[in-house]
């Protein structure tokens, strides 16, 4: 394995703490997750579909993931000291939520991460620099340049994404079998 | 390195600048903002050495040093013998109190001659424009010298008197964008650092430096195992000097109890800590200990050195 791709741990309350808030791209919390969080300020992702509703423990909810970071950077922007934040969702979010944190000044021991919820990659296209959403294959066809990129297991946190490289290029049109390998 | 005292000049009646060069007119090696360096001070029987803060580097070293009361030795000679030209030995100098680069802010709390590294600190946060709130602690007595030596600004502020700095409240209304730096007393160090952590500001965000922690203390008895060899530390010295006395070469680097460069495994007897490095439960485990400021509890220890 290579040792760039993240490993999720020790996601839990830090007491030290002044004030705690919870994020997450899911409509509602992992249950493992939820009895510990329980009284966490939380915002959630309201999946606008029928029959689906936001968790009852959600401080607030947003439309779409965008809102919910754009509304994050302002937040930090005016926090104090000893917050601490938690992200759980999926991995490109997760490490969106971390450069939003980074940015506003946020580090090591005030930001924790917990991966739940779809294995989509977020895949950066070594050749064109687009980057393919929701990625569930081994192989993706970039919707930039549209080369059959192989999603390695290489991972930045800065750009939040996989690396992918061309599968073909050195016979080109030699494809290996298309797999769902991050469902 | 050899250097050579290019000025001495006194800003208080127990405050002193002293410049220094390269003994051999050659360039200084880089200083940095929070780097210090080590001078070998000679005494009539022993040679001192302790660590000082660099305040301005460049073509030449810039040291303040305050005479200790009940001093130990360095302090005094530097104020009693320390003349234009006279030669002493320096280390290279080490920074264990850098500036953290991401931060947007930083906060400085000093006291006494705590001063030091900040004065340093300034010119680079004035260079990068940095946002920067400085606080400094002294004595009423103490207050037209450090008054001289602040820098001009609204950004620092000298506290006389407990009551006009609001420890808490300055700590509460910081971003979370900004750094924390105290240098100072152990106690004033410790009464910042656990209101901080109190309200929350993670470890990584709170950057200390203390110098002269060794204060010395009741006399025990020392076993090197592997030198094979047994000291008495006295109750001027510390555990490092006493080995220094006896023509051992322990490592350190800061001898303030900050780096941990000394560190040595302790196989009998319980370590008295004084040191900022080892956590709390470290200290508690008592598997090692600062052979620059911590002393014993027992009569006797045994170091695996």
């Amino acid at each position: 394995m290579i040792k760039s791709r993240p490993i999720y741990d020790n996601f839990r309350i830090d007491p030290a703490g002044r004030a705690h808030l919870l994020v997450t791209d899911l409509s509602r919390l992992p249950v493992d997750v939820l009895p510990e969080f329980s009284d966490v300020e939380t915002w959630v992702v309201h999946v606008v579909a029928p029959g689906i509703q936001a968790q009852d423990v959600a401080t607030k909810a947003f439309r779409a993931v965008a809102d919910l970071l754009a509304s994050l950077g302002a937040r930090l922007a005016r926090e104090p000291v000893g917050l601490r934040l938690y992200a759980v969702g999926t991995e490109p979010f997760l490490w969106d939520v971390n450069n939003v944190a980074r940015a506003a000044g946020l580090g090591g021991g005030e930001i924790f991460l917990k991966h739940a919820g779809s294995l989509k990659r977020r895949v950066y296209c070594s050749h064109c620099k687009t980057m393919n959403e929701d990625v569930t294959k081994n192989i993706v066809k970039c919707r930039g340049c549209g080369a059959n990129l192989f999603v390695r297991d290489h991972f930045s946190r800065r750009l939040a994404a996989y690396m992918g490289v061309a599968v073909d290029a050195e016979v080109p049109g030699e494809i290996p079998q298309v797999e769902v390998m991050y469902p | 390195m050899i250097a050579r005292i290019a000025n001495v000049s006194a800003i208080s009646e127990t405050i002193k600048r002293i410049v220094l060069e390269a003994a051999d007119g050659s360039a200084l090696p880089a200083g940095a903002p929070g780097a210090h360096i080590m001078l070998n001070i000679p005494g009539p029987r022993r040679v001192w050495k302790n660590a000082y803060s660099l305040v301005a580097f460049g073509s030449a070293y810039e040291i303040i040093v305050r005479r200790v009361q009940n001093s130990r030795g360095g302090s005094a000679w530097l104020h009693d013998h320390a003349a234009i030209g006279e030669t002493i030995e320096i280390s290279m100098p080490v920074n264990l109190f850098p500036m953290a680069r991401t931060a947007q802010k930083h906060l400085l709390l000093s006291a006494g001659i705590g001063i030091t590294p900040f004065l340093a600190y300034v010119p680079a946060l004035r260079a990068h424009e940095k946002k920067f709130e400085w606080h400094h602690c002294c004595k009423l007595a103490d207050a037209p010298a450090f008054a001289a030596l602040l820098p001009p600004g609204r950004e620092a502020i000298l506290h006389t008197q407990r009551k006009t700095l609001d420890l808490p409240a300055l700590l509460k209304r910081q971003k979370l964008n900004t750094h924390l730096y105290v240098c100072g007393p152990a106690k004033f160090m410790d009464t910042a650092v656990e209101a901080a952590q109190k309200l929350g500001w993670p470890g990584a965000k709170i950057h200390t430096e203390s110098f002269g922690g060794a204060t010395g203390g009741a006399p025990f008895r020392v076993k090197l195992a592997k030198s094979n060899i047994a000291l008495d530390v006295g109750p001027e010295e510390s555990l490092l000097e006493a080995m220094e006395n006896a023509g051992l070469n322990p490592p350190c680097l800061c001898r303030g109890g900050a780096c941990g460069e000394c560190e040595l495994p302790v196989l009998e007897g319980i370590p008295d800590h004084h040191d900022h490095f080892l956590s709390d439960s470290q200290h508690k485990t008592g598997a090692s200990m600062m052979t620059c400021v911590s002393r014993a509890k027992t009569p006797e220890l045994v170091l695996d050195f």
